[in-house]
């Protein structure tokens, strides 16, 4: 039979272990005490873009913290199971957190840039990584804004605040402060909430762009959003792993009635 | 107001990539069904089983392209939430994907005299279902044109065309009917002749209802039941 319609994504159950980027395994996470993720198993493909949806507090962002170990940061934390990224246990004793999170790079729901220039943004890491000679630096924020599709509304401005940029060219800034670092896997939490709705479609289209690069993993409450940008759909629920498999599926014919009463606006 | 749709102006890339894909779809499977016509005149005409087997085989390939068509058409309003222009075509795209599986349909009735040996038993009618059968082969051609690129001077042009075909198979009929009473002995055979002559009218029906889509698409405004004079009257406003 003729086919019509070619596409790149794979079932989620036929993905062999060298496409993952990412490869959860029964991951439980209590926060001050209580569980807020059980026992999640994903695999997540490399190249790919992957959203994770659900209600506030479904452990959507804990689950993606988790993946670079920002959980961390919460003294009343535990966690039992594994995640591998890239072959690496990152919950190894000899995981170095500062290397992970160079690997696992991350941006926020707000841009949160540096009161400095532009360009000591984009090489803040790199510089505490100890790279100093300046033309290597000049090429990694060039490489950096050009990927984050910015270097053409700010190279004539490099040294001008960060400040001084608007909401959307300031979350493109913290996304090419992430990409400086080269990072294997990006890590996108709700980053266009704060913007309106063209900079978000710019901002979408960078994500699409980006994911030849690296791979991404976006949380974003908004499931138009999540259909759009998506290889791959999450839908999480009071800390379970309701449904995961390729968004087409996920957003046309779900497989789990929890599921399709969400994506349809019939939850609760 | 007349709203020409840009396929290539979205933000989005993939998603322009994806309403181009979906046009030439539909363009590639109105392709096949002008082939599949085709093929059957030359069947009828040469009385060329084989060749009609073919065309009622290559029907499946046909009804995959719909279903297809109606799953990317799906998956592309879950996914894009389209609006506006682009809803429309979306629309517009899965209605005439039916269409043209229905105009598949229907060659598969016109190829079964052939099939199973019920030629007309008079070469008047096989020469005049010829005839309408070329017609509508223009017409069809014409509202795939019209649709590839959203013309709607040719739409209203195609959409025309119908008429004739109307009055071409109205006499069609009534020679057929005069041929059946002088030759009523193999009266049965003539019912298969008749559903051939009618599928072929059904053909220009649906290539009309083609040429209503583009008019919908181009100016958001329902043409479907309407006279030609309303329509056009309609539209001018």
């Amino acid at each position: 039979m003729l086919k019509l319609f070619e596409s790149e994504i794979q079932d989620i159950d036929l993905l062999k272990d060298d496409e993952l980027a990412v490869d959860i395994k029964n991951l439980s996470i209590k926060l001050n005490g209580k569980k807020v993720l059980k026992d999640i198993s994903m695999r997540i493909p490399r190249h790919m873009t992957t959203a994770m949806i659900g209600q506030s507090g479904c452990g959507k962002t804990t689950l993606l913290n988790s993946l670079n170990r920002m959980n961390e940061l919460n003294q009343h934390y535990s966690f039992s199971g594994e995640v591998w990224i890239e072959g690496r246990n990152v919950y190894s004793k000899k995981e170095n957190v500062a290397r992970l999170r160079t690997k696992v790079g991350m941006v926020f729901q707000r841009p949160n840039p540096f009161p400095m220039s532009i360009y000591e943004n984009v090489c803040f890491g790199l510089k505490i990584q100890g790279m100093s000679e300046r033309r290597k630096l000049d090429d990694a924020v060039e490489k950096a804004l050009r990927n984050a599709a910015l270097w053409t509304e700010v190279k004539d401005r490099l040294f001008d605040s960060a400040l001084t940029l608007s909401g959307g060219q300031q979350q493109r800034l913290m996304i090419a402060r992430a990409l400086a670092l080269e990072p294997e896997i990006l890590l996108l939490d709700e980053p266009t909430s704060a913007l309106d709705p063209l900079t978000t479609l710019h901002i979408e289209e960078l994500i699409n762009d980006l994911k030849k690069r690296c791979t991404i993993i976006i949380v974003t409450h908004n499931m138009q959003q999540a259909a759009r940008v998506s290889d791959y759909a999450a839908f999480l629920h009071q800390g379970e792993l309701i449904e995961y498999s390729d968004s087409d599926s996920l957003f046309t014919m779900p497989a789990k009635k929890q599921t399709e009463d969400y994506i349809t606006g019939r939850y609760g | 107001m007349k709203r020409h749709i840009q396929l290539n102006t979205h933000i989005s890339g993939k998603f322009n990539q994806e309403l181009e894909n979906l046009t030439n779809s539909v363009l590639t499977m109105g392709g096949e069904v002008e082939q599949q016509l085709q093929d059957a005149m030359v069947s009828i005409r040469e009385n060329n089983a084989k060749l009609a087997e073919r065309i009622v085989l290559n029907e499946s390939r046909i009804n995959s392209m719909e279903m297809q068509i109606d799953d990317e058409c799906m998956r592309i309003i879950a996914k894009r939430n389209p609006t506006a222009g682009d809803l429309r075509l979306i629309m517009i795209i899965s209605k005439a994907a039916t269409d043209i599986e229905r105009i598949g349909d229907e060659i598969q009735r016109v190829v079964r005299l052939v099939t199973k040996d019920k030629l007309p038993p008079s070469e008047l009618i096989q020469s005049g279902m010829l005839m309408l059968a070329e017609k509508i082969v223009v017409m069809m051609r014409g509202s795939f044109d019209a649709f590839a690129r959203q013309d709607e001077k040719s739409a209203i042009s195609v959409y025309s065309q119908d008429n004739l075909i109307d009055k071409k198979h109205k006499e069609l009929l009534k020679q057929t009917a005069a041929e059946m009473s002088q030759k009523d002995e193999v009266i049965a055979d003539w019912f298969e002749v008749l559903w051939a002559i009618r599928a072929l009218e059904r053909i220009g029906d649906r290539c009309k209802n083609i040429c209503e889509y583009i008019l919908y698409l181009n100016y958001g405004s329902e043409v479907r039941h309407t006279s030609m004079k309303k329509t056009l009257k309609k539209l001018s406003k």
